[in-house]
């Protein structure tokens, strides 16, 4: 009789019981040989029989939420075919043969060496004193009045502690939900590298604008971050940090990116006049850059009065 | 004896000229209290009132002159409103349109029927003479208002006389009347605190004469009419503008068009930085007086606002200076114009070389859906390449001819010096 293996599934990990007896109990009673203590599963909820033959017969024991097996709800199944599919009320469970193979060793991000920058936490601790310099950067030059050292600390600790903190906060709850496990240390520098990031382009978003003079620059960067950029943020940071799968990581980081990204892109102007084809407000590029790079070439009064001749009125709103 | 005594005055009469004797406020009710009367706009459904005005006998006794604003709404709704007159004595009868002066506020309307006896047009009294407002204020019956001519206002294009004394709602359209008992002009708007505002009866006479001469389109589409008047009027102001000599106005490094009309005040319109602000702005804010009433939802067109701002620091580095100054740099027509009345705002950039400058330009136009040819303009230009050092230049017209704005913009540029 070859031996047998319960994966009982839990959030992101598995528990696994070695099945080595001829007959084997399953539920909630303490005098089952494994015990389930969720509610939903009854005290005698099923029975795994095991032949000389290498099959198994599994049995159900219970009227109320009776086990489903392979799918459906039966009574009882002999069966040689491994893996089979269980579920125990609301516990979700495998029967496996304990030479069933497993999935690849997934590599530690940066191959788990201790400088890589998800491998020490020395490097959170450095990236997020970044993130307080670029907040304290962001003040000084958006500060037209004398410089208040209190200032910069009450915008600081506002806009970059609280901004991280808050994401570093719901972002581990959603993590120990999700996976079951704490990864406070990669997760500060993820979320301190988007933040990084995030400020460094929007300077060089505003210059673009100014260079093309138009917006589609910053509708592009809007649109790119808020779609793209944050939403495979998260799905990299599940599949080499999480290690989850891939097409379930993608799944939830298109989750987790939503409340981020839906509310910022409904906000934005772009949208707005794809949803509302009217606006009472002249809408010009009104970017300035000390820089002063364009590619517009510079024209004459007469010439700037002569194209001017040829601009169209507005389209009308249906 | 009492012979001698008439002789003499007669004779003093005959020498010095001297009209009849002054009318009190009340002859001059009890003249014309038959005469005016009270302009009502209907619904056709419900027979009931929607607004009210004032109005007299003009003309050949079939005619009644108002406001424009008094009948605004049935140029807008036609088929739902009519317009009405009702009388002191509760004679009333429907009216119809013969003629409009929009820029001036007015209206000639017509009754099949003679309604009375119509009311002498006379110029304007000296200045400071007692001239007497009737209306019917509020739909409380009509009643006379007594005040002073503050003479013609230069700063509405001639078409408004100050009069110190109370207008109020209801009584636009009523007749003012100098101490003879002849009407002066048309009572059309306040500002409160006896201070109110009379169209001359110059302009009556005008729209009476042009309605006899059938100039009016007063078809089926009102509004083409409407839109016509108003852009012949804004045109001919513009081309008066750009006629005339420009005074200079400085502004730090930039000499700019000051005062270009007897319409226009500017003022500074500065605002106050505190103590702690490492920067230095200015502003000057230009605008008209004589604004063209349009429609209920429109209200007024025929702005002419421009505005200089100048932004300047030696404290702040060249990135803090642009982020301050394209924050300040957003200035946008002040009004909240719905889908149905106006088109989407069109605008495009352009680099401009300005005395030697240059200036990030941007225009932009939007139409009006109902009055054709009629659109608002936006102009901005703000000086670029100078690391400590900013301007900009705000164009605003509304109710105009796009094509017509083009030469006066390129006036204000080239009345813009920068100066080392």
């Amino acid at each position: 009789m070859a031996a047998l293996m319960l994966e009982i599934s839990t959030r992101g990990l598995h528990r696994y019981q070695s099945i080595e007896r001829e007959v084997t109990t399953i539920g909630r009673a303490l005098d089952n040989d494994i015990i389930l203590s969720d509610p939903t599963v009854a005290p005698h909820h099923l029975k795994i029989i095991r032949y000389g033959d290498d099959s198994v017969e599994i049995v159900n024991l219970t009227e109320v939420n009776p086990t489903r097996i392979g799918g459906h709800q039966r009574a009882s199944l002999v069966t040689e075919a491994l893996p089979v599919s269980l579920e125990i009320g609301r516990v979700q469970a495998q029967l496996l043969p304990q030479s069933f193979a497993v999935a690849a060793t997934r590599p530690l991000a940066g191959g788990g060496r201790r400088g890589h920058l998800f491998g020490h936490a020395s490097w959170a601790v450095i990236l997020v004193l970044a993130c307080l310099i670029a907040g304290g950067l962001e003040f000084y030059l958006n500060s037209y009045n004398s410089f208040k050292w209190s200032d910069l600390l009450k915008y600081v600790l506002r806009e970059t502690v609280l901004t991280i903190g808050a994401f570093v906060l719901a972002l581990t709850i959603l993590e120990r939900l999700l996976v079951n496990r704490w990864e406070i240390r990669q997760l500060v520098t993820s979320i301190a590298l988007i933040y990084l990031l995030y400020y460094c382009s929007a300077y060089f978003v505003d210059a673009m604008d100014y260079l093309f003079s138009a917006s589609w620059p910053s509708t592009l960067f809007r649109f790119g971050w808020y779609l793209g950029l944050i939403p495979c943020a998260i799905a990299l940071y599940l599949i080499h940090i999480s290690h989850l799968k891939r097409s379930r990581s993608i799944i939830l980081a298109v989750l987790i990116a939503s409340p981020i990204a839906v509310p910022s892109i409904l906000q934005s102007p772009e949208l707005r006049t794809l949803l509302d084809d009217f606006s009472s407000a002249a809408r010009y590029h009104n970017s300035l850059s000390s820089m002063d790079l364009h590619l517009k070439p510079k024209v004459s009064i007469e010439t700037f009065i002569q194209q001017a001749q040829n601009l169209g009125p507005g389209a009308y709103a249906d | 004896m009492f012979f001698r005594l008439l002789l003499t005055s007669l004779l003093l009469a005959s020498i010095t000229g001297s009209p009849a004797v002054a009318l009190d406020s009340k002859k001059i009710y009890q003249i014309n209290e038959d005469r005016v009367f009270q302009i009502r706009v209907l619904n056709r459904e419900t027979g009931k009132k929607s607004s009210i005005g004032s109005g007299f006998i003009v003309g050949d006794g079939k005619q009644i002159a108002t406001n424009y604003h008094v009948i605004g709404q049935v140029i807008l709704e036609p088929d739902v409103f009519y317009i009405s007159y009702l009388g002191k004595d509760g004679q009333e009868g429907e009216l119809r349109l013969l003629g409009l002066d929009v820029a001036r506020d007015l209206a000639l309307l017509g009754a099949d029927e003679p309604v009375g006896e119509p009311i002498k047009m006379s110029p304007l009294p000296s200045r400071g003479a007692p001239i007497f407002a009737m209306g019917n204020p509020l739909d409380l019956g009509l009643s006379i208002a007594v005040g002073t001519n503050g003479g013609i206002l230069n700063q509405t294009d001639d078409s408004r006389i100050l009069f110190s004394g109370s207008l109020n709602p209801g009584m636009s359209g009523g007749p003012t009347f100098n101490d003879q008992g002849e009407a002066i002009g048309i009572n059309v708007a306040t500002a409160r605190n006896d201070i109110s505002f009379i169209v001359p009866s110059r302009f009556l006479t005008d729209l009476i004469e042009q309605s006899a001469a059938g100039e009016f389109e007063t078809g089926d589409d009102l509004k083409l009419e409407v839109a016509r008047q108003v852009l012949a009027y804004e045109n001919n102001y513009i081309e008066q503008l750009l006629a005339s000599e420009w005074p200079e106005l400085d502004l730090r490094q930039f000499s700019l068009p000051g005062v270009i009309s007897p319409t226009v005040r500017c003022w500074d319109n500065s605002a106050k930085l505190s103590a702690i602000a490492r920067y230095k702005r200015y502003q000057i804010r230009c605008a008209n007086k004589n604004h063209v009433y349009l429609d209920e939802d429109n209200k007024f067109v025929g702005d002419l606002i421009y505005e200089y701002f100048w932004l300047e620091s030696e404290e702040l580095n060249a990135i803090q200076f642009y982020n301050l100054y394209e924050n300040l740099n957003k200035d946008q027509i002040d009004s909240k114009l719905d889908r149905d009345i106006v088109s989407n705002f069109n605008c495009e950039t352009w680099f401009v070389e300005v005395s030697g400058q240059e200036l990030k330009a941007n225009l932009c136009r939007r139409e009006y859906v109902e009055y054709k040819g009629m659109s608002d303009v936006l102009f901005t230009a703000a000086l670029t390449g100078h690391k400590n050092k900013g301007f900009f230049i705000t164009l605003i017209m509304t109710g105009v001819e796009y094509a017509s704005t083009l030469p006066l913009i390129q006036k204000f540029l080239e009345h813009t010096e920068w100066r080392p």
